[in-house]
């Protein structure tokens, strides 16, 4: 189903050509030494170079003119879609793919807010697996899955989208993206997923004050909507801050008449901010709903005053002392244990204006996690001290996460000399799973980021074509971005075995001398046997533990194996059943390898900056009670740092305390610890109280000033920010510089926006809401360059859109077809749809191919023309013309790269072919070299001894000549004088049969006899040697002497002279 | 015109030459865009992909009657093609949720049992693809099976099971599927049979064993006692690395193919190498992981050249 033709990419060069007749007026003439033939043959050749090369200049190339089809199927998994429209779908491409004609290929993409690829294009009826489920269904961006599926059209097919949706699009400009589509030749047709949602209830929304006062009763109003034509009974409850709100039943019970209904309620709040609520109607029939997830409502306000510390407790009981003396300080601390820390989220964090990490690892937090911690610190303002334990800072596995970018010390020991070593070794089994590859790399790279760069780092997997390899070798890792660019590279391939690869580590994790601390971790999703009992004792012997971690469940994790590697070498066996753990596990499990991390001997910190804020009111040089250990950490090189407490060695200064201010919250590193086995002693020192009530205080977020009323609403996709600025006398406060910091609580991602002033004293922005769940805003204003909070507002987006969706959008999909000039099909009609019609225009490719033209059109032909010229006899032309050909055709043409038997058949068919041509030109001259050995057989058998005797003859006088000629030996010395020599005298009927031309007479007679002798032809018909063979004017001793350039050179001169004077003679 | 004739040689001899070293030199030229030569390859086909025809890592290998080949690849299908390699038939594997088949075997009455890897059973089918029965399940015990590889029948109607998963061992059953013993569940020349990949009987019925992770072909007599073994960890002559398949050729001979060294190796019934065949690579003539080799009535040997996606059918 496809063409080539030949094309010109400037055809405009091609106007040279005109200049092919004045090659041959000028050839003509340089050519007339050769007899007609070969002229002819010359020109043709030399014309023929002139035009490829123009051609090659005009920029010859291919063109493909395809007229195969790829249909690429788009399948809509967005939450509107029903999901027992899924089904239908599927059985949709299933059946009609039934149809595809051979050459055809289908490709499949689901597409939510995001696009996924399921089945690139390929040819033939292809088997559609299930489909998995879509990572944002909550959006609908066709838009997105259009460009996707622009991208993976093969370039030489005709091309169609099919578009499987409902409409309900959400994300993106679908129609401008159809009309590119359209422009580009691509083809759309739509089948529709018609679905009517008649029985429906859905919550509008919840609207509350966004800032409210302690213990006033905070007005709720809630908007539910009933679409159909009949009156839904059902009963509303309301949770605040995740508690039941005791509602009574006549508020409880509400009949929702059709349209719009207003529920107006009341709650109390009291304490800190934040407050959440939430709201949800169940109806009494659950017939009367179809989708229970539109039901909820949700908002959240602040209260204004109060101020809470959050304690992250590793063991309550080591905290107690701190609870204790921030309590008499009047401070009201919130403590709770880090395992049920599990949900914390920016909104959570929000609720206290410090938070304590009392020995966390940072395995306890998620990487969004992480992030919404520092939002909370650097754009909401809140203040964070981490303080030690042997599970904290570096010893925690904090080391290159995003918290130590806002810690006043880096986690990496930088001004240390010597530090003992960890060593960690992974062995990488990874290759079952589809994208299991992908996120083993990324768990590698997370295991190098969290080990210091004094730590050894090594990776070993197992390579198809290298066996078991070292993918970074076992290296200080001092060059992470190298090791994790190593580690990116990694192939993965399906390792059999755990022994060798196991093997490998464990030597070198031995040979790793300066290490304290050596450890493995096994990465496995498949079915690798287990190592052998030797290299499980060499690892005990050696005391290196071994963690294994089972991923990609689902498919076949050998568990038994895993677990007993782990418990045989006393490391911990992880069955990953959620792929985002594993980051967290890595963390954790490469702290085993940061212990040497920690100082557990008695020292006594010294003060090293007693003018800190934090440090006021304590005595400067007065002896601390000692600390029984720490954490070593380096303080970052920022002026903004203060370091109020040290301890000194001969190599430096560690931090004990350090704090600084970043972005508009503030943080603090106490890397000793108060717990009792480190801090014991402190708990008993008088300041103690009083230390930590500064510390804290000095961490809390500032209060708000000024009279600010925040408001936010939802528009579709936008959220709006809108500020009514007044002082204290309540005037309008204009000219603000007012910006907001507006972060998506989940996932704590940040937006910057600026509000723009509308109207006297008040301001507006807006943000993309392009998720559910909560937005967070902390309005701030400028002056003088620094940015100080002014008050906190925040947008609940409870559910997504699609869910409001009640039918099909058919007028978008009408418009998509209408713009696309596509058909529309229904997804129950397969038989009739014709998705692989042949109606889209044909694709053309072109392929520059003057390279190939140079090296076997050009090229062959210029060496025709040269030999033309230069071997002057039809028969060796002929021969390497067939050479030419023979080459051309095997190699240009590429016939014996093929397979198998085609190869031979087709280096036979050349063969063959070069043997036609080559015999077709020489025929006319071998024709008498033919009936030369036809007749000779009959003349030889008659005039065997005639001959014989003649040769004799011949001989001797070529052997009288010879030496007559050794007598003039002064002659041969001088070539100038010999040619002064009279020639002999040439022979009448002279050929280029020189070695009998002796320039004697009797010779002469004697080669007349043996020609007739043999029975040859009459001189008379032999074709015309004179004219394209040199005239053998001189002796052959002569020629001997002469070099063949100058001869070839005067015998051209010769013959030009002569037919200059022929000419002239027809002139005259 | 004697003259003619003689003159030929006379005039071109030097010209001749030039022509024929041109010849020569351009055609050892173009000769050097390609390496080694096709090595024996008589065709391959396949190319990745899903349609019917193509393979996604295909992983086993066997012959049926008249050089038919059934092929079992990592999409958990098999197919079936003709002795020049064109499809005839093919059928998805009823769940493969778990993971894929990595053997099979055509019965002498024509059925296929597929060694249905992580459903730990034996899946019977048709010629054509109709499922008929399954046998074994997930167990210790005779007659259910860790993780099969493979699955071969003998002369006499009996099956043998070849099995992995922690439990590596070859469960031999009557043709009916009773337990009639099992077999490498004690260290034999110094190992307990590390995963065997792939087992094969010879005319006498003895069971070779690919050994694989033990890098070592293993035979048994019938009965299950040990008789040799052979191979060591390495890639010269008579050395493996992670041998997956082996056939008992004709002739007797046993061939070998080397998934860790992407080559085929024969050997003899004592263990002594014969020849190899394949280098690494990816062009025709080399292989790239081969999980299978068997050899076809015709003698031509059929390679399942794993992460080429393809077949390569060679005459060695």
């Amino acid at each position: 189903m496809s063409s080539i033709s030949l094309t010109f990419e400037r055809p405009e060069w091609l106007w040279l050509l005109l200049t092919l007749p004045l090659l041959v007026v000028v050839s003509w003439r340089a050519l007339r030494s050769l007899d007609a033939r070969l002229r002819f043959t010359a020109l043709t050749a030399r014309c023929l170079v002139l035009a490829v090369l123009i051609a090659c200049a005009a920029g010859i190339e291919f063109e493909h003119t395809n007229r195969n089809l790829t249909v690429l199927f788009l399948l809509d998994r967005s939450n509107s879609i029903p999901k027992e429209l899924y089904g239908a779908q599927e059985q949709f491409i299933r059946e009609v793919v039934k149809t595809i004609p051979p050459e055809d290929r289908v490709g499949v993409l689901t597409f939510d807010a995001q696009s996924y690829v399921e089945q690139l294009p390929m040819r033939g009826n292809i088997f559609i697996e299930v489909l998995p489920e879509g990572l944002r269904p909550d959006r609908t961006d066709i838009a997105g899955a259009v460009r996707m599926a622009m991208a993976l059209f093969p370039p030489d097919t005709a091309k169609r989208i099919i578009i499987l949706s409902d409409g309900n699009n959400n994300v993106g400009d679908i129609l401008g993206e159809v009309q590119r589509a359209k422009a580009s030749g691509v083809g759309v047709d739509v089948v529709p997923m018609y679905y009517i949602r008649s029985k429906e209830i859905y919550a509008e929304k919840l609207v509350v004050p966004s800032l409210v006062k302690d213990g006033d009763l905070v007005p709720l109003r809630a908007i539910l909507i009933n679409p159909s034509n009949m009156p839904v009974k059902g009963t509303i409850s309301l949770t605040h801050n995740s508690e039941a709100v005791p509602l009574p039943d006549e508020l409880a019970r509400q009949t929702l008449e059709p349209g719009q209904n207003l529920i107006a309620l009341k709650v109390p709040v009291h304490g800190s901010k934040p407050h959440r609520f939430e709201l949800v109607f169940r109806p009494d029939q659950e017939s009367a709903d179809t989708l229970p997830e539109n039901n909820r409502a949700t908002a959240f306000t602040f209260v204004g005053g109060g101020e809470k510390v959050l304690l992250l407790s590793l063991r309550e009981e080591d905290d107690l002392a701190l609870v204790r003396a921030l309590q008499d300080e009047k401070i009201e601390v919130e403590v709770l244990n880090i395992a049920d820390a599990e949900g914390l989220d920016l909104l959570g964090f929000m609720q206290y204006s410090s938070i304590i990490l009392s020995n966390i690892g940072a395995n306890w937090f998620t990487d969004e996690q992480q992030k919404q911690l520092i939002t909370y610190v650097r754009e909401m303002g809140g203040g964070l001290i981490m303080t030690g334990g042997d599970e904290a800072f570096g010893a925690g596995g904090w080391i290159g996460s995003p918290v130590e970018e806002i810690m006043p010390v880096d986690f990496e020991i930088k001004h240390r000399q010597v530090i003992p070593r960890g060593a960690l070794a992974i062995v990488m089994h990874s290759c079952e799973m589809p994208r299991q590859n992908f996120s083993a790399k990324q768990i590698a790279a997370k295991a190098v980021e969290t080990i210091s760069s004094k730590d050894y780092f090594g990776l070993v997997s197992y390579s198809h074509m290298r066996g078991v390899i070292w993918d970074v070798p076992m290296q200080l890792a001092t060059n992470k971005t190298m090791i994790k660019t190593a580690i990116d590279k990694m192939e993965n391939g399906d390792m059999p075995d755990f022994g060798p690869s196991m093997e490998m580590a464990v030597t070198s994790l031995m040979q790793v001398k300066d290490a304290a601390q050596r450890h493995m971790i096994i990465l496995s999703d498949g079915d690798a046997s287990p190592p052998s009992q030797a290299t499980i004792n060499k690892m005990v012997q050696n005391k290196i533990t071994c963690s294994t971690v089972g991923i990609g469940y689902g498919s076949h994790v050998m568990e038994p194996t895993l677990r007993q590697i782990a418990t045989d070498t006393g490391g911990r066996f992880y069955a990953a059943r959620n792929p985002k753990a594993l980051p967290q596990i890595f963390v954790k499990e490469s702290k085993v390898v940061r212990r040497p991390l920690l100082i557990e001997e008695p020292f006594m910190p010294q003060v090293y900056y007693g003018m800190s804020e934090v440090w006021t009111g304590f005595p400067l040089d007065a002896g601390l009670p000692p600390l029984n250990g720490m954490v070593l950490t380096s303080p970052k090189t920022d002026p903004l740092v203060e370091m109020p407490l040290v301890r000194k060695t001969s190599e430096g200064n560690d931090p004990v305390l350090a704090h600084w201010r970043v972005g508009l919250g503030k943080t603090v590193a106490f890397t000793s610890g108060y717990w009792s086995h480190w801090g014991g002693n402190w708990t008993q020192w008088s300041g103690y109280s009083k230390f930590w009530a500064q510390l804290v205080r000095w961490s809390m977020s500032e209060g708000k000033r000024g009279n600010y009323d925040v408001t936010t609403r939802l528009d579709g996709n936008v959220g709006r920010i809108i500020v009514n600025a007044l002082d204290a006398d309540s005037n309008y406060l204009n000219f603000l510089h007012l910006q907001a910091a507006v972060a998506q609580s989940d996932s704590g991602e940040i937006k910057q926006i600026k509000l723009t002033q509308v109207g006297p004293g008040q301001y507006e922005g807006q943000f993309d809401v392009n998720s559910t769940g909560q937005y967070v805003a902390n309005i701030s204003v400028v002056e003088n360059g620094a940015a100080s909070s002014v008050a906190h507002t925040g947008l609940a987006v409870p559910y997504s859109p699609e869910y409001k969706e009640l039918a099909a959008n058919d007028a978008l999909l009408q418009e998509i077809v209408d713009t696309a000039e596509g058909k529309l099909w229904d997804v129950g009609d397969f038989q009739t749809a014709q998705i692989f019609r042949h109606d889209l225009p044909e694709t053309r490719s072109r392929q520059p191919v003057w390279e190939w033209v140079l090296a076997w059109v050009l090229l062959p032909l210029f060496l025709i023309d040269v030999a033309v010229r230069r071997l002057a006899s039809m028969v060796a032309l002929s021969i390497f013309i067939e050479v030419l050909l023979f080459v051309v055709l095997l190699f240009g043409l590429g016939v014996v790269y093929r397979m198998g038997w085609s190869a031979v058949w087709g280096t036979l068919l050349v063969i063959a072919f070069c043997e036609l041509v080559g015999w077709s030109i020489r025929f006319r001259s071998i024709r008498p070299a033919l009936e030369f050995f036809t007749s000779s057989v009959v003349a030889l058998r008659g005039a065997g001894h005639t001959s014989a005797g003649s040769l004799q003859q011949l001989k001797g006088t070529r052997e009288r000549v010879r030496d007559e000629r050794t007598g003039e030996g002064e002659v041969r010395l001088d070539p100038l004088e010999a040619r002064k020599v009279k020639p002999l005298t040439p022979t009448e009927n002279a050929d280029s049969g020189v070695r009998f031309d002796v320039g004697d007479e009797a010779a002469q007679q004697q080669a007349g006899d043996l020609r007739s002798a043999l029975g040859g032809a009459a001189t008379d018909d032999t074709p015309t040697p004179k004219k394209f063979v040199r005239q053998p004017e001189q002796k052959p001793d002569e020629m001997g002497v002469e070099s063949p350039m100058e001869r070839l050179r005067r015998a051209r001169q010769r013959a030009r002279d002569q037919m200059d004077d022929q000419e002239g003679d027809k002139k005259q | 015109m004697l003259i003619q004739a003689v003159q030929f040689p006379r005039v071109s001899s030097q010209k001749l030459l030039v022509v024929w070293l041109v010849g020569v030199a351009l055609l050892s030229g173009a000769g050097c865009r390609r390496e080694a030569g096709p090595n024996g390859v008589v065709q391959a086909f396949g190319t990745t992909g899903l349609g019917w025809g193509d393979f996604s890592y295909p992983r086993a290998i066997s012959m049926a009657a008249g050089d038919k080949f059934y092929v079992v690849d990592k999409s958990a299908r098999i197919q079936r093609f003709d002795q020049d390699g064109k499809f005839e038939v093919g059928w998805w594997m009823p769940d493969y949720k778990s993971g894929k088949p990595v053997g099979l075997t055509v019965h002498p009455d024509g059925r296929v049992l597929v060694a249905d890897t992580h459903y730990h059973r034996i899946s019977i089918f048709t010629a054509d693809g109709q499922l008929l029965e399954t046998r074994g399940g997930e167990g210790d015990q005779p007659g259910q099976f860790r993780l099969p590889t493979d699955v071969e029948v003998a002369a006499d109607g009996t099956i043998f099971v070849s099995e992995y998963g922690g439990n590596d061992r070859i469960t031999h059953f009557t043709a009916d599927w009773q337990v009639i013993s099992t077999i490498g569940e004690v260290p034999v020349a110094g190992m307990r049979i590390n995963r065997p990949n792939k087992i094969d009987l010879d005319a006498e019925g003895n069971i070779w064993v690919a050994d694989s992770c033990n890098h070592r072909i293993v035979c048994f007599a019938p009965d299950g006692t040990f008789l040799t073994s052979f191979g060591e960890l390495g890639d010269g002559a008579g050395q493996l690395r992670f041998p997956y398949d082996l056939h008992v050729c004709r002739d007797g001979t046993l061939l070998v193919a080397e998934y860790g060294n992407h080559r085929l190796q024969w050997f003899n019934r004592e263990g002594k190498s014969l020849r190899t065949w394949g280098t690494p690579g990816r062009e025709l003539g080399q292989l790239y992981s081969p999980w299978g080799a068997a050899e076809g009535a015709n003698g031509l040997v059929y390679i399942v050249d794993s992460l080429n996606n393809r077949l390569q059918m060679v005459r060695p």
